[in-house]
């Protein structure tokens, strides 16, 4: 059977199923009225109105089922239904390549970065390292991810909405901020390792061994302090940390507002409400202790005009 | 290929030694850690004579006859504890100040909550410290008291000691940031890299915890790996181990730091570098330092890898005074304090230097009850003060 014998021989079964569908439902209703006048007969009379309610709803909504299946089921409508369902492979296909596209670039970058391991590392050297992974990651996750989170909400709970996806794309940037911080402070013990084991092969060459693993632990220890020394005051180092700082401040607000919003219905009170108070409470503590300070001064200036004047 | 020259042998029976030496410490480590340790710290014995909110006024009773008429107030920094002073017998700053015969008091800025967010450096300057320092000059009946700064809090006793010189007999600030302008320290690269503004608004308060990451992240190598390596070889020392709980009590001892505080310190100093050029800001009066005409002790250490020298050895040099001493100790930040050698060199040279300047007050001062400010000051001053400026180098750990 070839493709155009499906598209002709399609509207056969598809009005065979919706006709069964209607059957099937309509026959379920006839047992209803029963069921429901055997229930409703020991019942309340309020249950029996509301079952004879729920009833009628029944009814009207088989009707509509009826109505829009033998509608569905001429020939016109059907030939337009699939029509359009012949053009869905067409746009998936699209969505999938965009998406394939967006980590074709997201692995080429991250190829890139993998070449660079097996480059051999310059002494006391940070910058540029590996940075580029996660430079396409953060790429990739604002081209292809973001957008949809910035994306205008609507609707009753739009500010909701807005708030959770802040919260989510907050979150996002977080963990990418965070792996390469991770990733930073992990680069010294891969290089002091590596250095370590270069000096070992030379001291072997060379006959110096030391018996004793301590001798190597200290060596180690003063190599991976140095490093550390140096990845610190990098540029690099102080950018990422930066940013680690201000993302993870960041979530944690969007994070507060997505709490908040769900704490508001509770009877709890929430920081913001907490911390207006307390500000309240901070100024009036200020004044009245300046307030009384003046007093005290007046007081000791009085007294000491009072024994003047007796003196 | 070349073989290595040294026996394969020899080094797999020196590792089976350590071995054997490691078993034999875990099995004695047994005894010492689940045995009775003695890691009290600040066990100096002192009352709390003020209170103020959460902060409290400490007062040492003495362990020796008075020598120095003048009370000494130690203003610790808002990061730590001041514990730190005296964190055991026989290594307490505290209780060698008090054998030279100092009469010693001491704030303890207390936790900090999410209530105290708002309060900035004017709220500790000229809101607790002055109040306290008005609380012991009154008690004392003396018009002036002196002023002994640690770290930050020598950054406050500055500020204090510029804005009321009336009331501070003599200033001794031990590694106290003034000058943030400069590249040393990582704490000045890393501080200018972050946003204040958004931590303060963010948590309200700067967490103790992320304080304490931060140090930790000074030095990785040492103080996350080596400074426990070192800790498990000798874990069967119950000195070793009571000393070791004792300074980890007081290094994870961390409060929050009021938000606006953080914020101001990191904006106003670390950033715009106000304090040193005299152009900071407290209640609206200008933080003059060439008001600073007492004389000022500046002590700091070589490897003070959190507060450089060259963070505060501009001050003696920017204030007004004309009796002013650098000291610089061969140590780092804490090592003055703690370290054996400091102990023995810190505590009888500020008792040292503080005799050589205590002169009698005037005796006319209007005893009044606490807290109250006397309306003028107009009795004679002490006597004037030598014209000197000195810089010492000491040897320390």
């Amino acid at each position: 059977m070839d493709h155009d014998d499906k598209e002709k021989g399609s509207p056969d079964w598809f009005a065979a199923w919706m006709k069964s569908a209607a059957d099937l439902w309509l026959s379920a209703a006839k047992t209803r009225p029963a069921s429901a006048s055997n229930v409703s007969e020991g019942s309340q009379p309020s249950s029996a109105s509301y079952h004879g309610k729920l009833e009628e709803g029944w009814q009207a909504l088989l009707k509509t089922w009826q109505t829009s299946s033998s509608a569905l089921s001429s020939p016109q409508i059907l030939e337009l239904i699939l029509k359009g369902s012949n053009a869905l492979p067409e746009s998936a296909m699209r969505m999938a390549r965009t998406t394939w596209d967006g980590y074709f670039q997201l692995y080429q970058i991250w190829l890139k970065g993998v070449g660079k391991l097996g480059e051999e590392a310059k002494a006391y050297s940070f910058e540029g390292l590996e940075a580029d992974t996660f430079k396409g990651w953060a790429e990739f996750y604002e081209k292809e991810i973001q957008p949809f989170l910035k994306a205008p909400p609507l609707g009753l709970t739009r500010f909701n909405q807005e708030r959770a996806n802040e919260a989510i794309d907050k979150f996002n940037q977080f963990q990418v901020a965070m792996a390469e911080f991770l990733h930073l402070l992990g680069l010294p013990v891969e290089k002091s390792l590596r250095v370590i084991q270069e000096k070992i092969e030379e001291q072997a060459k060379e006959g110096k061994l030391s018996e004793n693993f301590k001798d190597y632990y200290n060596m180690w220890i003063k190599i991976l302090e140095g490093y550390y020394m140096t990845l610190f005051k990098s540029p690099e180092y102080i950018r990422v940390l930066g940013r680690t700082v201000n993302v993870t401040e960041e979530y944690k607000a969007a994070r507060d507002k997505v709490l908040a919003d769900m704490l508001q219905f509770l009877p709890v009170a929430m920081n913001r409400d907490v911390d207006e108070l307390y500000k309240e409470f901070y100024e009036l503590k200020k004044t009245v202790k300046e307030l009384a300070k003046k007093f005290e001064k007046l007081e000791s200036l009085n007294a000491r005009e009072a024994s003047h004047e007796s003196a | 290929m070349n073989q290595p020259k040294i026996s394969v042998d020899l080094i797999l029976a020196k590792m089976a030694e350590d071995v054997e030496k490691s078993q034999k410490r875990i099995l004695k480590s047994k005894e010492v850690l689940l045995g009775p340790l003695d890691t009290k710290i600040a066990s100096t014995p002192h009352e709390i004579v003020y209170e103020e909110d959460r902060v409290k006024l400490k007062h040492y009773f003495p362990l020796a006859e008075t020598r120095v008429k003048t009370p000494l107030l130690m203003v610790y920094a808002l990061i730590n504890r001041e514990t730190m002073l005296d964190l055991q017998p026989g290594k307490s700053v505290v209780e060698n100040l008090l054998k030279e015969g100092i009469d010693l008091y001491m704030i303890d800025w207390g936790y900090p909550t999410r209530k105290d967010r708002y309060q900035g450096i004017d709220d500790h300057v000229n809101g607790y410290l002055a109040n306290i320092v008005d609380f012991v000059r009154h008690r004392h009946e003396t018009p002036k008291i002196n002023l002994m700064g640690i770290c930050m809090g020598g950054s406050f006793c500055i500020m204090y000691s510029a804005l009321h010189p009336e009331k501070v007999k003599n200033l001794i600030t031990t590694v106290s940031p003034s000058n943030f302008d400069t590249d040393k320290g990582l704490l000045n690269i890393w501080a200018k890299a972050i946003d204040a503004d958004l931590i303060a608004d963010t948590h309200g308060n700067m967490p103790g915890d992320m304080l304490n990451m931060c140090f930790l992240l000074l030095n990785p190598a040492r103080l996350m790996i080596d400074k426990y390596v070192g800790y498990f070889e000798n874990v069967d020392d119950r000195m070793f181990v009571e000393n070791f709980i004792r300074m980890e009590k007081w290094i994870f001892d961390s409060p929050d730091v009021p938000g606006e505080v953080m914020r101001e310190f990191i904006n106003d100093c670390y950033k715009k570098n106000l304090l040193i050029q005299s152009k900071m800001e407290l209640r609206g009066k200008r933080v003059d330092l060439q008001n600073i005409t007492m004389p000022v002790l500046n002590i700091y250490g070589r490897f003070d890898h959190l507060v450089p020298p060259e963070m505060c050895e501009l001050l003696t040099s920017r204030v007004g005074s004309k009796d002013t001493e650098d000291m610089c100790i061969e140590t780092g930040h804490i090592g003055i304090y703690v370290s054996g050698k400091c102990q023995k060199e810190l505590a009888p040279k500020i008792a040292r230097w503080l005799k050589e300047r205590d002169g009698v007050e005037r005796k006319d001062f209007a005893a009044r009850p606490a807290k109250a400010e006397p309306k003028k000051e107009t009795g004679p001053k002490s006597r004037p003060s030598p014209k000197r400026t000195q810089k010492v180098v000491t040897a320390g750990r």
